[in-house]
């Protein structure tokens, strides 16, 4: 056991399997006590059970750890601050929260149920505020804290994603403010997009359509993304790391995470511009703005003939 | 009256007022048919009244125009469907919305209540959405559509607004992935992130703070661009020429209109297999980090 988060406590949202069951056990290793929250939820989200966030905690107790199981649902606002209670109840404080319960309802948007839109940004968006509201709190009262928070590369378009992308953005925009908001209180706040193989992103339907397509011929074998590819114990060094003193400067960030990759990446920012003194007319833009802002733009998915 | 537009079925949500108000103003001059939804509500949402959108409709008609009102609110899916179906009992179709309206409350993260964050998620994100599916489905089967979203810089992050930046990039989220999605049938989704004095804007608090420091009303509103100005480059979004234009944000403040790039990586490193929390450590200072600005720096206590 290492000692960077040596007496830290922290808290890990859906710590019961996947990315963060792999972020529990690191954080644990490197000498933090950790809160494992786990609905227990089968892969659709429903259902309960306390089986996932006790295995964890009794594994993190076996590597000579402490730990405590939680069961709320993010979705909820006392949830929330039940969660962020059992830390304080347990430990005593709260040092760092990792935001990172999440589901899916990927559906086409124009076949998209409002419930289906509702489960995903309840889980990702409310249940990303409604544990770092109380943290803020006591993050502010102690002016210290670290918060990490899971967006997505679908985030940055996804094609069937609609409720997950404005959800993950979502949570990139709310990191950017808390950010702002907690820094002067000697809190950072930062974002990955991880990518990871799990019971999340590696669906039973994936496995099928994957061993379709290498029994056919249709892809190599091995090409596609397997449970074993992707590891979701890559992610948690990072997560980790932004939560150790040598990352006291990074707020605001957002960072993509794949295996050994790790990139730093931008914030979005003006890259073309046209400037009038006064009112552009529309005949102005349709003149201009092809010939300038919109030159060379690629559309992501152009237009295509009706299937016969 | 010009004819860009001519035939073409517009619905601007919160455009009984500022911005959506102008949007739907320019749509009519360019000869689009417009649905003028408004719910009426005060400067925080609350209320409601017809008056706002009766107005606008009534000055699209003075001006040669088509326009019918609807009065319900974005935040839930039965007034999405609701405000599309509108277009399509008064005019037979819909083929361009702008979804406009929106609501703030400002307030510092810790101090901010569940309420206020579910106010603003339900009127931005949620009520960007509940108008965008019922679109889609029609446009799906026409083939084409237009949809503008209005998202803002404060998702690039501005204190004191966590819920306001959550939903305006949760907004922008959602535009590149309907893009994706409706593409393919000849829909294009795009965002804007505005700048402009509105009655949203430009808040009683605002207008007591500058004039402490000595400024008069018109010096005030002269410092914001007006929401006019920000109009021509939404119904541009409409035209045929913008037609390859899709999955993007623009920036538009009065006269100056700037596209944003996409998130990419900047900075990058690698290895073969998993990294161990003590090679980051000693790496990512000197690599990935080096050099970044704190955004909020930590300052002492005040006494």
């Amino acid at each position: 056991m290492a000692d960077r988060l040596k007496d830290k406590v922290a808290v890990i949202t859906g710590a019961g399997r996947g990315i963060g069951r792999g972020h529990a056990l690191l954080f644990a290793s490197e000498g933090a006590k950790v809160v494992v929250n786990d609905l227990g939820s089968a892969r659709d989200g429903t259902g309960a059970e306390r089986g996932p966030a006790d295995e964890v905690v009794e594994e993190i107790k076996k590597m000579g750890g402490e730990a405590v199981a939680n069961y709320d649902n993010v979705a909820t606002w006392a949830g929330g601050e039940n969660i962020i209670k059992t830390a304080v109840d347990t430990f005593g404080k709260i040092d760092i929260l990792v935001n990172n319960a999440g589901v899916l309802r990927d559906r086409m948007v124009f076949n998209m149920t409002p419930e289906e839109w509702d489960t995903v940004i309840k889980v990702h968006l409310y249940g990303h505020f409604f544990c770092l509201k109380p943290a803020c709190v006591l993050f502010r009262q102690q002016r210290g804290g670290r918060i990490v928070n899971t967006a997505s590369t679908s985030g940055l378009g996804n094609r069937g994603q609609a409720n997950y992308a404005a959800a993950k953005e979502g949570i990139v925009g709310l990191t950017r403010t808390v950010a702002r908001d907690m820094g002067r209180y000697g809190v950072t706040c930062n974002a990955i997009r991880p990518a990871a193989a799990t019971r999340m992103t590696v669906s039973p339907e994936m496995e099928e359509a994957r061993k379709k397509r290498e029994q056919t011929g249709a892809a190599p074998s091995g090409s596609g993304l397997t449970l074993n590819a992707l590891p979701p114990e890559a992610i948690a060094p990072l997560v980790v790391f932004l939560c150790t003193d040598e990352a006291a400067n990074i707020n605001g960030c957002t960072f993509l995470v794949h295996s050994g990759e790790i990139h730093l990446m931008t914030d979005p920012a003006i890259e073309k511009s046209i400037h009038k003194n006064g009112r552009w007319t529309v005949d102005e833009l349709c003149e201009i703005v092809p010939k300038s802002l919109a030159h060379g733009l690629v559309n992501p998915s152009p237009p295509e003939q009706p299937k016969q | 009256m010009a004819d860009r537009l001519k035939g073409k079925v517009a619905v601007v949500t919160g455009s009984g007022r500022g911005l959506g108000k102008c949007h739907a103003l320019a749509l009519a001059a360019e000869g689009a048919k417009l649905v003028i939804n408004d719910l009426g509500g005060a400067v925080d949402g609350t209320g409601a009244a017809k008056g706002p959108a009766d107005e606008v409709v009534e000055e699209i008609k003075k001006m040669g125009g088509e326009a019918v009102a609807n009065y319900d609110s974005v935040a839930t899916p039965e007034a999405g469907e609701k405000i599309v179906q509108t277009a399509v009992d008064a005019f037979g179709r819909i083929d361009i919305l702008v979804n406009n309206a929106g609501v703030l409350r400002d307030r510092m993260v810790f101090n901010m209540t569940e309420e206020e964050w579910d106010t603003a998620m339900k009127v931005h994100l949620y009520g960007h959405f509940n108008c965008a599916k019922p679109a889609c489905v029609l446009f799906r089967q026409q083939r084409s559509g237009r949809i503008i979203n209005t998202s803002s810089i404060a998702g690039l992050g501005n204190m004191g607004q966590a819920n306001y930046s959550a939903a305006k990039e949760g907004i922008v989220g959602l535009t590149r992935t309907v893009a994706i999605d409706m593409g393919r049938y000849g829909v294009t989704c795009n965002a804007i992130r505005p700048m402009a004095g509105t009655r949203l804007t430009l808040t009683p608090e605002l207008f007591e703070a500058w004039k402490k420091r000595g400024m008069t009303e018109d010096q005030i509103k002269a410092m914001w661009p007006a929401p006019d100005d920000i109009s021509p480059m939404v119904v541009f979004l409409c035209c045929d020429e913008a037609a390859n234009i899709n999955g993007r944000t623009f920036d538009v403040m009065g006269g100056n209109i700037g596209l944003y790039s996409e998130p990419y990586n900047w900075r990058s490193i690698y290895k073969k297999g998993i990294w161990t929390v003590d090679e980051l450590v000693d790496l990512i200072p000197k690599s990935l980090s080096r050099g970044l600005q704190n955004p909020s720096p930590p300052a002492p206590p005040k006494e």
